[in-house]
């Protein structure tokens, strides 16, 4: 499958990626989340990814792609997504 | 998995890989079930990463490890594919809940489930079977296991309250959840996939439900029923709705074509047994059952032991998961007289285990066997023979006993 994840360059500004990490944080029950840490290798399942994604609608106005979010699995390659999200509209 | 067993061979049960989706896709597990059921009838295995599991192969064993949650809780997760994650959705998805809560939740959705309840679809499911048929008569190859994927949506569409436009994707969606390393049906990794999928069913259902609160809309479908239903004092939560929406259009879909194809397989091997439902349709209940028993779609269904429990002649550690072979003892000689040949004329093929036993035998059991019903006495009244055109393919998982191509050509049936 080819996805817009995996073509997106991690473009975004490293506050955006910051602050991706930082909300995972919060629903992973993590405190630190690197830019590039796997989503599923830090316990991520669909209902957090729901909550994420909701919440990236709301802070944003993004609306993330199910499959893109998932696939993409780290806060930068996600960060990358939003900033891409942001430029269309 | 192929259910007609190859020839015998030799099993190293301290070797065997049960979690190998190579035995399942291209392999033949019932000479490995039918060994441990012989030798070693509580089996340990310990995967690569550490994680470890017992199974339970023989009928009276898989029905205690399923029918007795005190000491088997559903709590913990109930799909192999899950082992060792303890499930986040436990006390609010219905499967993963045990007693009481389960017996006040299950009985609020049974109710609409009922073979009373469901009598009255029979003439839309004869319909809608008909209609599903119409393509295999015209004398081209039909690939019945693809096309059959599609079946339990067209069945349960309208019970559900689901439009017809969202059939395709939903059942895309929930073959992602029971086969994610199929590569018919994979997004990347398997935790992607999986995720993926039950992502955008629960969100399906909590927009669903969201949009009919706005409306204000009722149809009377079995959705709604979940908004509606009251379990124990009160209505389910918004959670429970989402969750057990999602766990209703996973086992609507995901078993039931499974079941046809596979014994729509048994018969083309064997048309005498083909020729004897069709000279006799009363036979046709008593071959849905020995259908069941054949195919088992759902293979297993994982439990965690609460505290340390004896059990075919060895010991579950407290907190060990136990994995119930569904498949396995559909197939048990103790229970079913030569258990690998396919005879719909079994007297006991009712005794079969493929809905599961005890508090969480599948709740639209009633509604699956109807849909069988209807469908096979429909192919027989329709179809005067049938015969494979390409070799049939086996899904590829460990937790749904399935196909993904089953090519076919039937010849219309003359005399009526």
């Amino acid at each position: 499958m080819e996805s817009e994840a995996q073509a997106a360059p991690s473009s975004a500004p490293e506050s955006l990626v910051r602050e991706i990490s930082a909300l995972w944080g919060e629903y992973l029950g993590t405190r630190e989340v690197g830019a590039d840490d796997d989503f599923f290798v830090l316990g991520g399942n669909s209902l957090i990814g729901i909550k994420i994604v909701d919440r990236v609608t709301e802070d944003y106005g993004v609306e993330l792609s199910v499959r893109d979010f998932y696939l993409a699995q780290t806060p930068a390659k996600v960060a990358a997504l939003i900033e891409q999200g942001r430029t269309r509209t | 998995m192929r259910l007609t067993p190859g020839p015998a061979r030799e099993i190293d049960l301290d070797r065997v890989d049960l979690f190998d989706l190579d035995l399942y896709a291209s392999g033949d597990p019932h000479p490995v079930w039918d060994a441990m059921r012989a030798k070693a009838p509580l089996h340990h295995q310990v995967l690569p990463d550490g994680r470890e599991f017992w199974s339970v192969t023989r009928y009276d064993d898989v029905c205690r490890v399923l029918g007795d949650h005190r000491e088997f809780t559903s709590e913990r997760g109930t799909v192999v594919t899950h082992l060792g994650v303890d499930d986040v959705a436990a006390g609010k998805l219905m499967t993963s809940t045990d007693p009481p809560r389960h017996t006040q939740v299950r009985r609020a959705i049974g109710a609409r489930l009922t073979a009373r309840a469901v009598a009255s679809w029979e003439d839309r499911i004869r319909q809608t079977i008909a209609r599903f048929l119409q393509p295999a008569l015209e004398g081209g190859t039909f690939d019945l296991a693809e096309q059959a994927l599609l079946l339990p949506a067209m069945v349960t569409g309208p019970l559900l309250g689901i439009p017809e436009r969202d059939w395709a994707e939903l059942v895309q969606l929930t073959a992602m959840v029971t086969a994610p390393s199929d590569p018919h049906f994979q997004h990347g990794s398997e935790a992607a996939t999986l995720a993926i999928a039950h992502h955008e069913l629960v969100t399906y259902v909590t927009e669903w439900v969201k949009l009919r609160r706005a409306t204000g809309d009722a149809d009377g479908s079995l959705l709604d029923h979940l908004m509606n239903v009251r379990a124990g004092e009160a209505p389910l939560t918004d959670e429970e709705i989402a969750l057990d929406g999602y766990s209703i259009l996973l086992g609507a879909n995901v078993t039931t074509p499974h079941t046809v194809s596979g014994t729509v397989h048994a018969l083309i091997e064997r048309p005498e047994q083909y020729a004897k439902a069709q000279a006799d349709p009363s036979l046709v209940p008593n071959l849905v059952e020995e259908g069941l028993r054949w195919t088992s779609a759902a293979c297993n269904f994982m439990r965690y032991a609460v505290s340390d429990i004896r059990l075919g002649g060895g010991m579950i550690p407290a907190r060990g998961a136990v994995v119930a072979w569904i498949g396995s003892a559909n197939r048990d000689e103790s229970q079913f007289a030569d258990p690998h040949q396919f005879d719909i004329t079994r007297d006991n093929a009712k005794r079969q285990v493929a809905f599961g036993f005890g508090p969480h035998f599948c709740v639209g059991a009633p509604l699956a066997r109807l849909t069988l019903r209807v469908f096979f006495e429909e192919l027989l009244q329709r179809c005067g023979s049938i015969a494979l055109d390409g070799e049939p393919r086996h899904l590829r998982s460990y937790f749904i006993a399935g196909m993904t191509h089953l090519p076919i050509v039937a010849k219309k049936r003359m005399t009526p």
